[in-house]
């Protein structure tokens, strides 16, 4: 399995029609909203890196979010740092983070470990309440500068940080690193017997996807200008996982296809109101028993199969 | 001619139960060893504990000279000893040649060349060479059994453990197994262990039988004269009285 | 000193039928039902529309708003979760996505302000030299007296052994001739009437708002988990544990530290002891 021509011929168009919004959008709050979608979709990656090869399902990514998230806010709001400090930063916090928490609980069966990393994020988002005087409690820290003033332009960092996202974990996913990765989803103590250090891989996976996801928080921080204790919520962790169903597990691409698509949906459907999160809920079950493979990676998969089978019709003739 | 295995005084209590009790052995270089035992005498505990997959605080093992009780079950691997599984388990939703990659990526042996070369040439070696680019789900029971002992050998060990791998085989797959455990050992004088219950392809592969009851080693000899040995023969026939049942 | 005594227990009691409940349903079905805060909840909003918008008698409300949320129980059981059996993450998610839908059904069908119950028993009570209201006394000998049904249908009855076998092995017990998927149904409706019937008790006192369900699961599952996954015993002790660690932090220190308790309780549990008090092996 490897990057085929078809592929990058999908990925071009893809990254063709994301430059192109800003030039047809009708306004900037559309850029705005797909800022966002963007991500969304970083989010659904690196939770998709870790969780969706070694299958280790992680409930608690919005810890890793609002650790960037805030540290982005914090470093700018009350240090008066230059706001490009905060996308390293958020980066190093998010993957400190990942130490404490997943070091001791990554050896805990599934559901165990998915609820460890679930209090841990919630737990966050208490003492984040509890602790005002830094965090700025229920209210949050608002008031953050943006990285760069104009929205176009900042859209387009942060849909290059996207794409570097999806390329880089995808490589990984695609090199002998992801051969490990997903053999310990298919069994850790046979892992183990083939001289793998799992713990080691489990680990690393985790941190290199909190890396991520914190950098994503911090660009999201970057676009809102406000932070609140919502980013450590359930709801967020629940909504990445969805993204990730609706994607693809384990396919990197899948999942940041689906948080573009459904973030727009919900855009769309502005109009439905309050309904709106039931759309969430209501493509979650759709997909949990009749599409269990998901939908964007699937649809690709067979574009690519009847792309393929057409050249190779075509070579005979 | 110092061991390649010296076990001494191995002992594992789980609460009130002392699953393995004082065992004590030694393995040559080049010898094919069984251990023999009705279900429950502690044979699969002992690799366990062996393999690092089970820790205890007694006793000693000393593997190549250097100590091992008490290493991860991955740095075990990394120094030589390999196991196989009686419940295979294999990475499923992986092809059968990425299977045994896994094993190529072992810090021990990843240095050796590319990957799936070796990958391939080792499922060719154990026969499993057409089956190479399946899905591991779709393989029987044999054949997984190959796969196991691919993916351990592929691992270049020195000390190849194998937890009955004739477990719930019939007759016709039993012989061809046989006698690539056969040819592994006199072809690349391979050391092995194996845990078995089948009497008959068991006692025609292996040199020495180290047997075993409730977690104690009760007797070690040749085939033949362990066939004959009392206390044996008690461990087995004895148990037909009680409501354990025989192996 | 007497206060927390006596508040700890009235909390203690509250927490024990939630968490029983969630502890039943996954010993026995080893289902790991997010929904549970959702039965609460809905038992608390029901006795509210019975009463409020349907004039139905007190008493008369609570009974039929526990059954009515037992059977939803049943129904979420079989229709949603029986499917996705195999899949204890999907069982995760599909339960915690029916939470999710109950609460905004209420959120849209009631608002988002906090709605009144009645309550059973008007008066306060002194105890000790402690005021305590006649309905939090209720919800304590509620609380007891279910729990102490519950023990005596489980040893008891036939039912209640056919569910303990299940618990134990659920082909095993099907070879016997036990109706296995028919006990899990029946086990998610007693766990939902139990739920249910806690959301009744305590509506009186409690905010009655749409999301009420989702502390009281995440306690629910602290609970569970430091007293170990499938075990009654486990449950109640864990539930006498927390409710007072919470009762005592809160008169002491402050409300807000008093909530991280559960979940800090769950955290160090996973990572020191992860089976809890009772519970079977959870690492590996």
């Amino acid at each position: 399995m490897s990057i085929a021509k078809i592929d990058w011929l999908g990925a071009l168009m893809a990254v063709a029609a994301l430059l192109l919004v800003p030039i047809i959008a009708r306004s900037n709050y559309i850029v705005v909203v797909l800022t966002v979608a963007l991500c969304n979709a970083i989010w659904a990656a690196s939770w998709d890196f870790m969780s969706g090869l070694t299958g280790r399902e992680n409930f608690g990514h919005a810890l890793f979010i609002g650790s960037g998230a805030y540290t982005a806010g914090f470093l700018n709001t009350a240090l008066d740092l230059n706001p490009w400090w905060g996308l390293p930063s958020a980066a190093i916090v998010a993957v400190i983070f990942s130490l404490v928490i997943g070091v001791p609980t990554l050896r805990l069966r599934g559901p165990y470990f998915a609820l460890a990393m679930l209090s841990g994020a919630t737990v966050m988002q208490s003492l984040t309440i509890i602790f005002s005087e830094y965090t700025g409690g229920q209210d949050g820290l608002n008031g953050i500068f943006p990285i760069i003033d104009s929205e176009t332009r900042y859209y387009y960092l942060v849909l290059a940080f996207m794409l570097a996202t999806v390329l880089i974990l995808k490589l990984i996913a695609l090199s002998p690193w992801g051969t490990i990765l997903r053999a310990i989803r298919g069994d850790e103590a046979t892992c183990q017997a083939a001289g793998i250090n799992v713990s080691f891989y489990k680990i690393t996976a985790l941190m290199i996807s909190a890396a991520f996801a914190g950098m994503g928080g911090a660009l999201y921080a970057h676009t809102l200008l406000q932070v609140g204790p919502d980013l450590f919520a359930v709801v967020l962790s629940i909504n990445t996982i969805i993204f990730v169903y609706v994607g693809g597990m384990g396919t990197i691409y899948g999942p940041a296809g689906a948080a573009l698509l459904l973030s727009l949906l919900i855009e769309e459907l502005r109009f439905l109101g309050e309904f709106r999160l039931w759309f969430y809920y209501v493509v979650l079950i759709i997909i949990l028993f009749f599409l269990p493979q998901g939908l964007v990676a699937p649809a690709w998969e067979r574009v690519r199969g009847w792309a393929t089978a057409r050249r190779r019709r075509g070579l005979a003739l | 001619m110092s061991a390649l295995l010296d076990v001494t005084g191995l002992t594992k209590r789980f609460g009130g139960l002392t699953a393995v009790k004082d065992v004590t052995f030694s393995l040559q270089a080049g010898e094919i060893t069984g251990i023999l035992g009705p279900n429950g005498a502690g044979k699969t505990t002992l690799f366990n504990l062996l393999t690092g997959f089970i820790a205890t605080e007694t006793g000693s093992v000393v593997f190549d000279g250097h100590p091992i009780r008490g290493l991860a079950p991955h740095k075990i691997v990394n120094r030589g000893l390999a196991r196989t599984f009686q419940l295979t388990r294999p990475f499923i939703g992986m092809s059968v040649v990425e299977n045994v990659v896994v094993g190529c990526l072992a810090p021990r042996v990843r240095g050796d060349g590319p990957t799936e070369a070796r990958a391939r040439r080792m499922l060719e070696h154990v026969g499993l060479g057409a089956k190479a680019d399946l899905l591991v789900d779709a393989l029987p029971y044999g054949d997984l059994r190959r796969l196991e002992i691919a993916r351990a050998l592929v691992t270049r060990p020195k000390l190849l453990l194998l937890d009955e791998p004739f477990a719930g085989l019939g007759t016709s797959e039993i012989e061809p197994l046989a006698a690539l455990i056969r040819e592994l050992h006199d072809r690349e004088g391979l050391t092995i262990l194996i845990i078995e219950h089948r009497l008959r392809e068991f006692m025609q592969l292996v040199g020495r039988v180290i047997a075993m009851d409730f977690g104690e080693i009760i007797a070690i000899g040749t085939p033949q004269e362990i066939v004959r040995h009392p206390k044996v023969v008690e461990a087995y026939i004895g148990r037909t009285e009680n409501t354990r049942g025989v192996a | 000193m007497l206060q927390i005594l006596v508040y700890g227990a009235v909390i203690s009691a509250i927490y024990a039928m939630l968490a029983v409940g969630f502890t039943l349903i996954f010993g026995v079905a080893r289902i790991l039902n997010l929904s549970h805060g959702a039965f609460y909840a809905l038992g608390a909003y029901g006795v509210y529309v019975l009463t409020a918008i349907l004039h139905v008698p007190l008493l008369i409300a609570a009974a039929i708003s526990v059954l009515l949320v037992a059977l939803f129980g049943i129904a979420v059981e079989r229709v949603l979760i029986r499917p996705l059996r195999k899949s204890t993450l999907a069982v995760l998610m599909i339960t915690l996505a029916v939470s999710l839908i109950v609460e905004q059904i209420l959120l849209l069908i009631f608002g988002s302000e906090a709605r009144n119950v009645p309550s059973m028993i008007d008066r306060t009570f002194l105890i000790g030299g402690v005021d305590i209201s006649g309905q939090r006394l209720l919800a304590l000998a509620g609380g007891i007296i279910v729990l102490g049904g519950l023990w005596l249908f489980m040893q008891k009855t036939r039912l209640g052994a056919a569910i303990l076998a299940v618990s134990q092995d659920p082909e095993g017990a099907q070879y016997m001739g036990i109706p296995s998927n028919r006990i899990f149904s029946i086990v998610m409706g007693l766990s939902a009437g139990i739920a249910a019937l806690a959301g009744v008790l305590v509506a009186p006192f409690q905010t009655v708002i749409p999301g009420m369900g989702l502390l009281p699961l995440v306690k629910a599952f602290a609970i569970v988990i430091v007293g170990g996954l499938g075990s009654i015993p486990g449950s109640i002790l864990g539930a006498l544990l927390l409710g007072y660690s919470e009762t005592i932090i809160a008169f002491n220190v402050s409300i807000e530290w008093s909530q991280i308790v559960s979940v800090a309780a769950v955290l160090i549990t996973l990572i020191i002891r992860p089976a809890g008090f009772f519970g079977k092996r959870a690492a590996f």
